[in-house]
């Protein structure tokens, strides 16, 4: 579903990304983890098309990111910050993005989130009046509002409420159920190990583990995920082909 | 681009900077003309405010909004949206609120008080430079990632047009003075849109004494109406080059 070929990425002289080759599949959730500054961020903008690579490509359904925005219709995007125009009311923020997605039948819409995270009781507020924790409740529920295929959540739990933050949790465990892609980066490993059943490991822009959680969990000899990920950085040995 | 455009044009409709400046535009528009009964006077008064108050908050304002919702346009740039038509939207968003605002404030009262020549000359050099200070201030944004430095390099570009190249213009203008300067001069009053627009209407006015050097120049070389459509089309270039510089970087931008 997501392929990447030699994919590059400086900023000036700093290689943030360096010939990364990856394929993401249907059905796979996927944790994409690293120390800060791995590239996590840039990899999940460039598939996006909001990062332009500085060489390489990415291909979302075999088409070409570059080439055009309608691959983005399959993507729905949850930012690490959502920031939205203060005098914005929730209700016309969703109003908004119905009008720019014409391609989505209103019996489409994946309702579930926008119920379960009570979205309408804020829909009178403005948005700038939201605290943090509210905004990005109102952003998971647009991520998945146009049942994208793939979804792509950038520190998704951070700021939630525990009640919320297993809300989203169950909702994604039930994407990636429905064959649906799910990228998912995170510092909370505890919570990526709920929801996740493969891994990539980013370590100064190159891929330094790519593969099922099964995989990762003989490799290491550990259960728990943030062991794992320990044992991880201490090994020297390189990657296994992502499959 | 009209969903991207409208629902900006929304957002800065209920803006308290804007309401603010949407007040002070209209004291001045209609305040002037209930203070001064001459209505060239009232035209030379206004032509200050267009040449001064308004590029500069159209700078200051378009940058500032730009930077202020980075964010939102991110979460747009997410959705299946060209690039070209998120620059777009919010191009034509800022500037229609700063036309509207315009044509309210000074539009009417000048087309009830003063519908002349001279007024409708100080409408076409305020609209003209809407476009061209707001595709400045997202020329400078799109550049400049740092919002503190892209607001203070869009106040250096306002006092550069309004003060700084005029006085540069009159210290050549000195040094050279026993030279024929004519033509230079001509060339480099095509380098300042607030010059040109300057030139422009104190053209259609009495108020000749006005014009300076550069506009006598300006004024005998082209003659009333080339000199009006020379004007006009500077004003054009001026307000399409620094969108198109913009638009090219925007498309090509890391957001």
């Amino acid at each position: 579903m997501i392929e990447t070929f030699q994919l590059s990425k400086c900023y000036g002289k700093q290689e943030v990304l360096s010939d990364l080759n990856l394929r993401c599949e249907a059905g796979q959730s996927i944790a994409l983890i690293g120390p800060n500054g791995a590239g996590k961020t840039t990899l999940s903008k460039i598939i996006l098309g909001q990062v332009i690579p500085t060489s390489g490509r990415v291909e979302v359904d075999g088409a070409d990111v570059s080439k055009g925005p309608d691959y983005r219709r399959e993507l729905g995007y949850m930012p690490q910050i959502s920031r939205f125009p203060a005098q914005m009311k929730t209700h016309q923020l969703f109003r908004l993005m119905r009008r720019l997605r014409p391609d989505v039948a209103a019996s489409k819409y994946d309702t579930e989130l926008y119920e379960t995270l009570e979205i309408d009781q804020m829909n009178d507020k403005a948005l700038g009046a939201l605290s943090g924790g509210m905004q990005q409740r109102v952003s998971a529920a647009l991520a998945f509002y146009f049942n994208p295929r793939i979804l792509i959540l950038d520190e998704p739990t951070a700021g939630l409420d525990p009640l919320a933050n297993e809300t989203l949790k169950a909702k994604i465990r039930k994407s990636s159920e429905e064959q649906r892609l799910i990228i998912t980066t995170s510092h909370i490993l505890n919570d990526l190990e709920e929801i996740c059943n493969h891994v990539i490991y980013l370590l100064e822009g190159k891929v330094h583990f790519a593969g099922s959680l099964e995989q990762l969990r003989e490799r290491t000899n550990e259960t728990k995920l943030n062991k794992m990920v320990v044992s991880l950085i201490k090994s020297n040995q390189a990657r296994v082909q992502y499959q | 681009m009209f969903n991207i455009s409208k629902i900006i044009v929304q957002d800065l409709w209920k803006n308290k900077a804007v309401i603010a400046y949407g007040i002070l535009m209209l004291t001045f528009g209609w305040g002037i003309f209930a203070i001064e009964y001459q209505s060239e006077k009232a035209i030379l008064s206004l032509l200050r405010v267009i040449l001064f108050v308004q590029p500069l908050i159209t700078l200051l304002f378009a940058g500032m909004y730009y930077y202020n919702s980075q964010e939102f346009l991110l979460l747009l740039a997410a959705q299946p949206i060209k690039r070209k038509t998120l620059f777009l939207g919010v191009f034509a968003g800022l500037s229609t609120v700063f036309t509207l605002i315009f044509l309210l404030s000074i539009g009417v009262p000048v087309l009830v008080f003063s519908p002349t020549v001279e007024g409708l000359a100080l409408l076409l050099a305020g609209g003209l430079l809407i476009f061209v200070f707001t595709a400045i201030a997202l020329l400078v944004s799109v550049h400049v990632n740092d919002k503190a430095r892209g607001m203070g390099f869009a106040l250096l570009v306002w006092s550069f047009f309004a003060f700084i190249y005029d006085g540069l213009l009159l210290l050549f203008m000195y040094q050279f003075a026993e030279y024929p300067i004519e033509r230079p001069v001509l060339g480099l009053t095509f380098l300042n849109p607030i010059d040109i627009a300057r030139i422009f209407v104190i053209s259609k006015t009495e108020a000749s004494a006005l014009l300076g050097l550069s506009g006598a120049v300006f004024q005998n070389f082209f003659g009333a109406l080339q000199g009006a459509i020379a004007a006009i089309f500077m004003l054009l270039v001026w307000a399409s080059l620094p969108f198109a510089l913009a638009y090219r970087k925007f498309v090509r931008k890391d957001l």
